[in-house]
């Protein structure tokens, strides 16, 4: 299976071991991942909180780059790039005025009815569980973890159409495929408030602080990420966290590529793993997964 | 319908209907969005109330509201809504519009940040992490912020400043329609 790949600029830069493990385990699945040429910042939230039109725009020439690809389907691992990309991609196609114009701003025409796939939802749609679990050489035995999908995988769901917006399952179903253990929990969805990691750090404590203190509470012993907003924050915050609560969270927070090639038998050393703040090395020895 | 109780009240409602695609007339007024926010309990005015000043065009006190600067963009509100109310897009374009106008934000480093990160977006197409709190640092004059984490993220690896650029740049700063990008105001 052939599919355009858009890593964004963290998957370049602090999130490398996300881009690492995800064209590791794409290969093993037979997947060629063809990242889009000369493709451009989707703007995040900078852009749509202060120029909608921008936002838009930026999504748009990377649809319009896809086309000269004369490809029609496009897989993202971070969500925030994917849910702008799939955002404009929505808007463009609904809204005849605005697509008028951005093609007069970007001097292209932009194409209609692209594909836009999370990661997560291209493992489990396109290539589907059964598939990924006959794949398995090292089970991920008892291994408690927490699937976190943040805000941006599932919502809005008028758009994503993917999963349920508030108790998604498909991560865990993953999960449960690899052989872990995944608990039940109250903030599968919620907002780590990633997008303030910089500018208003006491957000990111309040909101990054209940993601944590939930996944303690329901007794998972780390958390599995599909975004490298949640994974930075939750990890490089998690120690001024335990500092503001008082409590010693200590759980390594993990991209579910990294554990998919674990438990397909790859080293920790290709997967990046020594890469995360909170070491993963400690629990994956307790499982006999080194 | 708007509200008429003054000509500014109906044509804000009118405004946000037409940029955000919504119809704010459909608002039971049940509270689930605000119920769901992530930020609700941080907020000024919450997500209801925020459509409630719209209909009674309060421009002033929605540009003006530390709210705008709370939202998070998590969409937990329009997917709880039985309208489905896009409240997240109406909250950017009222952003959109106080930033326009140099209203000054209640969250300046917010803003701050954006205006950056866009300002890396028109120089090189892409962001690099590590330059963009660097220079977020420098500019809030916290130069010692982060510093201990910084060293963490550099010992793993984690800061690469030389994240390569696109290109097309100069088809890419078209799509700033000439506006400044990355300047304080
Ligand atoms: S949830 Fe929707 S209908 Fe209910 S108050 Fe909020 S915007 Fe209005
Ligand atoms: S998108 Fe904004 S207003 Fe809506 S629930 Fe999230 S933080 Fe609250």
């Amino acid at each position: 299976m052939e599919v355009a790949y858009y890593p964004g600029c963290s998957l370049h830069s602090a999130a490398r071991e996300y881009d690492m493990s995800t064209r590791l385990v794409c290969r093993h699945l037979g997947i060629s991942l063809k990242e889009i040429k000369d493709w451009n910042c989707c703007g995040a939230t900078a852009a749509h909180s202060l120029d909608h039109l921008l936002a838009v725009s930026l999504g748009a020439r990377n649809l319009a780059l896809l086309d000269g690809m004369k490809m029609t389907r496009v897989t993202s691992p971070c969500a925030n790039c994917y849910s702008r990309l799939k955002a404009a991609a929505h808007e463009l196609q609904h809204d005849e005025i605005l697509k008028t114009e951005v093609e007069r701003i970007l001097e292209a025409p932009v194409p209609c009815g692209v594909e836009v796939l999370s990661l997560l939802e291209m493992f489990v749609t396109q290539v589907g569980i059964d598939t990924i679990a006959e794949n398995v050489s090292k089970p991920l035995k008892g291994m408690k973890l927490a699937a976190y999908y943040g805000c941006l995988l599932t919502r809005p769901s008028r758009i994503s159409g993917f999963d349920d917006p508030e108790q998604p399952v498909s991560m865990d179903r993953l999960l449960e495929g690899l052989g872990a253990e995944t608990v039940d929990w109250s903030h599968k969805a919620e907002c780590c408030g990633a997008g303030f990691t910089a500018a208003e750090v006491g957000i990111v404590l309040d909101l990054g602080g209940q993601v944590l203190e939930a996944a303690r509470q329901a007794g998972a012993e780390a958390l599995v990420v599909a975004c490298p907003m949640c994974q930075l924050n939750l990890d490089t915050r998690q120690g001024a966290i335990e500092a503001n609560r008082g409590t010693r969270y200590d759980l390594p927070v993990m991209y579910f590529t990294q554990l998919m090639g674990l438990a397909f038998g790859y080293s920790p050393r290709v997967l990046g793993l020594k890469r995360l703040l909170t070491s993963p090395f400690p629990l994956l020895k307790t499982k006999g997964l080194l | 319908m708007p509200i008429r109780i003054g000509e500014s009240s109906s044509s804000l409602q009118e405004r946000v209907e037409e940029a955000c695609s919504v119809d704010l007339s459909q608002c039971y007024e049940c509270g689930k969005c605000s119920g769901g926010c992530s930020t609700t309990h941080l907020m000024d005015y919450t997500p209801r109330k925020i459509i409630q000043l719209i209909k009674l065009g309060y421009c002033d006190i929605l540009y003006n509201s530390d709210a705008l600067w709370l939202c998070v963009g998590c969409h937990l509100c329009v997917d709880r809504c039985p309208a489905q109310i896009d409240i997240p897009r109406i909250v950017d374009y009222l952003r959109e519009q106080a930033y326009q106008q140099g209203i000054k934000p209640t969250r300046e480093q917010v803003v701050t940040f954006n205006a950056l990160m866009l300002g890396s977006v028109f120089k090189r197409g892409r962001v690099s992490e590590a330059t963009l709190m660097l220079q977020f640092n420098l500019r809030t004059r916290r130069y010692f912020k982060d510093a201990q984490l910084g060293t963490k993220m550099l010992v793993k690896g984690k800061v690469n400043p030389f994240v390569p650029g696109v290109k097309g740049t100069r088809e890419l700063r078209r799509l700033f329609r000439g506006k400044p990008a990355g300047k304080e105001r």
